[in-house]
């Protein structure tokens, strides 16, 4: 395997609201690997969103990065230490000494080494200057070129991202543009920095089924081409085996399930992870027939206690409401793969077994589940 | 379309606005109960001397010829000719306008000089002291009448400090004879110097008296459309490609959130004539507002339609560089496809 490009150990992103203390990102840890493509998955909320800007330092006020690790080839991009307070109280936490300053994220990471797509392409470009213009002008200050060479570049990155004529183009303002020909543009401003890390958040969500389609060969090609490492951020399972290679699904701002993706299609270790590969459309399925998640996800200001996914677990005993499981190893072969559920009692061991099962009312798709629950309480 | 076109389709589409304004401005002198003859003539008037002002003042004709004499004489540039003051209305106002454009510019110069690093400084400074400082003279500028504030800075500023003149106002380009002196530059230089530094003491009071108002709806709105943009999805992808925070706020964010802005300021402009007419009365300049208000009280029609022309003109002129500058910002609008 090669050598992990991001390292994020524990990381808590936090915001700190009127109503409370919203819990967005609540200890995670994953890594990326150099010329991987590392999906994100879970339902809107879930703090994917909140986890992709934390690791470029881009939390805005009221939120937070409280807690963890992010470690970019070797610098330290987040990272805090204990210091002892005067008099009693616990130790005060402050930005170690390797910590990159604001400024050296700003000049060194952002856009250098790491770059994102966000999720809205109509939002993500300024009304006001040429598409052109924007891209030259990311090209200038993470490539250190001269404008007239950067704008050859931005002119040859349009083409290679797909935009026909893109001489002409390059004058245009982003209202001129369609939505799948935007995501394509903030696609070549990724690309044409040249970072070691792209962070495609949920890139294709606002676009057409065709487009999307589109945009994900692309990717795929652009991808082989400059060996680039992705996080790819979702909520579509069939996005994420169309071109993930390792997976970490993420339900109320903690990783429950990690797999490389075979496995984790194959051999599904979470009942979360469970649900949202039955709640994918297959082709033979009616509207009728399709297999939402049961229930909303509860808010990340009062997450549940035990388990958090207790309150819609098909599986959820009563040992779920009060221990809370850390993200284990739980596979039985080749390659990690990390599950956070109390029924791997020979991991967990805690007492899930003799636990009783709780009922949750709004079951929904999870008939199968029910059954072998019910078999399991005999 | 360019931005040239899309000018003169602006002014184009002036011309029915002005011509309504005309219309209703004439047919409401006429139906305003009163009989300026009456006014002119003192008490009681012979028949043949009330016949003989009608005639000539053309009042005996019928409505439809009266307005369109008045139309044709608009076009050559003839508003008729003041009741009271017995001269032709244009010179009148040729006389007055000065003033009244003076303060308006002059106000508006300062309330967007002043309010628009304000807004931008509390925006990015939000919740933090200086935010809170701006906040409150913004709030203390909208909520306090113009002519109040005219008063208290006249009984401060003039009656016990001395600084400053209350009374009318000097023109700053109707200086004290040629600039260009052969022979004698000192004296003509110094003479202007004078006339300049007396011009500034006359017009700052009543500047700040209009102006406060503009100021603080300016601030308010810049303020929050500031805060508004830098929350965009676009602003925060230029943060997530290493441009720096001062370049998003004066680069990225600024242009943007200047649309709003131009937006309040086109209407400002109606308050702002409105206001001056308060200011004018303050600070006794003899301007367009003070020769609406007498016309008013005289019953001096001519003068009451050619001054609220020119009102309409000003306001006119005034929204079509709003939209304009409107266009000028956002291509969106440019190419007729606003969104
Ligand atoms: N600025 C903010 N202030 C308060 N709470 C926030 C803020 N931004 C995000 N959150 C909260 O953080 C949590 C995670 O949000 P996030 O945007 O990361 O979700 P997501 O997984 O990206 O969902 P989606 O699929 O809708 O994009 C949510 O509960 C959200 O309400
Ligand atoms: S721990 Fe319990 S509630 Fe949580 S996922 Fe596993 S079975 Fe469901
Ligand atoms: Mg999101």
């Amino acid at each position: 395997m090669s050598e992990p490009l991001l390292e994020v150990e524990d990381l808590r992103t936090q915001f700190f609201t009127e109503d409370g203390v919203v819990r967005a990102v609540d200890g995670i840890s994953f890594t990326v690997n150099e010329g991987e493509i590392v999906g994100l998955v879970g339902e809107s909320g879930a703090g994917k969103s909140v986890a992709a800007s934390s690791i470029m330092r881009l939390v805005e006020q009221p939120g937070e990065i409280v807690g963890g690790e992010i470690r970019f080839k070797g610098e330290t991009i987040f990272g805090l230490e204990d210091v002892e307070r005067d008099g009693d109280g616990p130790p005060e936490k402050v930005p170690r000494d390797d910590m990159l300053s604001n400024a050296e994220v700003r000049e060194r990471i952002r856009g250098r080494e790491i770059a994102i797509i966000f999720q809205d392409p109509m939002e993500s470009l300024n009304p006001v200057f040429t598409v052109g213009g924007q891209l030259r002008e990311f090209i200038e200050i993470n490539r250190d070129l001269p404008e007239n060479e950067a704008r050859d570049l931005a002119v040859h990155m349009l083409r290679e991202v797909g935009i026909p004529e893109a001489e002409e183009r390059y004058d245009d303002y982003p209202h001129q543009f369609s939505g799948g020909m935007r995501q394509r543009v903030l696609i070549a401003m990724a690309l044409a920095c040249e970072p070691s890390l792209i962070i495609a958040d949920e890139p294709t969500t606002a676009l057409d089924v065709t487009v999307e389609g589109q945009i994900l060969d692309l990717v795929d090609d652009l991808q082989g081409k400059y060996d680039t490492s992705f996080i790819w951020v979702t909520h579509d399972m069939g996005v994420v085996a169309e071109i993930c290679d390792r997976v970490n699904v993420m339900y109320l701002g903690e990783i429950v399930e990690q797999a490389d993706v075979d496995s984790l299609f194959h051999d599904t270790q979470h009942p979360y992870t469970k649900a949202l590969l039955n709640s994918i459309p297959r082709p033979d399925q009616s509207v009728g027939e399709l297999n939402p998640i049961a229930g909303v996800m509860p808010e990340a200001i009062n997450p549940p206690s035990g388990c958090r996914f207790h309150t819609r677990c098909p599986e959820a005993r009563e040992v779920c409401t009060r221990t809370h499981p850390g993200c284990r190893e739980v596979g039985d072969g080749d390659g990690p793969h990390r599950a956070a559920c109390l029924k791997h009692e020979g991991v967990f061991n805690a007492g899930y077994v003799e636990s009783e099962s709780i009922e949750n009312k709004t079951t929904g798709g999870f008939d199968v589940g029910l059954t072998e629950e019910g078999e399991a309480d005999d | 379309m360019g931005i040239y076109r899309y000018t003169i389709r602006r002014l184009l589409q002036a011309i029915p606005v002005l011509l309504g304004i005309i219309t209703i401005t004439f047919l409401l002198s006429d139906a305003i109960p009163g009989d300026p003859v009456q006014i002119m003539l003192g008490p009681s008037p012979s028949q043949a001397q009330i016949e003989a002002i009608r005639a000539k003042y053309g009042l005996n004709q019928p409505l439809y010829v009266r307005y369109g004499n008045y139309v044709w004489g608009l076009l050559h540039g003839d508003l008729g000719e003041s009741l009271y003051y017995q001269v032709p209305v244009l010179l009148k106002i040729k006389q007055r306008l000065p003033a009244t454009l003076l303060l308006l510019i002059s106000s508006f110069a300062f309330a967007i000089v002043t309010a628009i690093p304000l807004g931008v400084i509390s925006a990015k400074r939000r919740n933090k002291p200086t935010d809170h400082i701006s906040r409150v003279i913004a709030l203390v500028g909208v909520s306090t009448p113009s002519f109040w504030i005219g008063l208290m800075m006249i009984l401060i500023f003039v009656y016990h400090l001395g600084w400053f003149e209350s009374t009318g106002l000097v023109i700053p380009w109707e200086g004290p004879g040629p600039l260009i002196a052969p022979g004698n530059q000192a004296a003509a230089l110094g003479a202007w110097t004078d006339h300049l530094v007396e011009s500034a003491r006359h017009l700052l009071l009543p500047t700040l008296s209009l102006g406060t108002l503009q100021m603080a709806a300016i601030t308010r709105i810049e303020r929050s459309s500031m805060l508004e943009v830098l929350s965009e999805d676009y602003v925060q992808l230029a943060r997530a490609y290493g441009v720096s925070e001062r370049t998003i706020l004066r680069k990225h964010a600024f242009r943007n959130a200047q649309l709003p802005v131009i937006t309040l300021i086109g209407l400002q402009i109606t308050a702002a004539i409105g206001g001056a007419v308060l200011t004018e009365t303050v600070f006794a300049i003899n301007g367009m507002g003070t020769l609406i208000v007498n016309s008013i009280y005289r019953q001096d029609f001519p003068t009451i339609m050619g001054t609220t022309f020119f009102y309409g003109l000003v306001f006119v002129i005034g929204v079509i560089v709003t939209d304009i500058s409107y266009a000028y910002v956002d291509p969106r609008v440019t190419y007729g496809e606003a969104e």
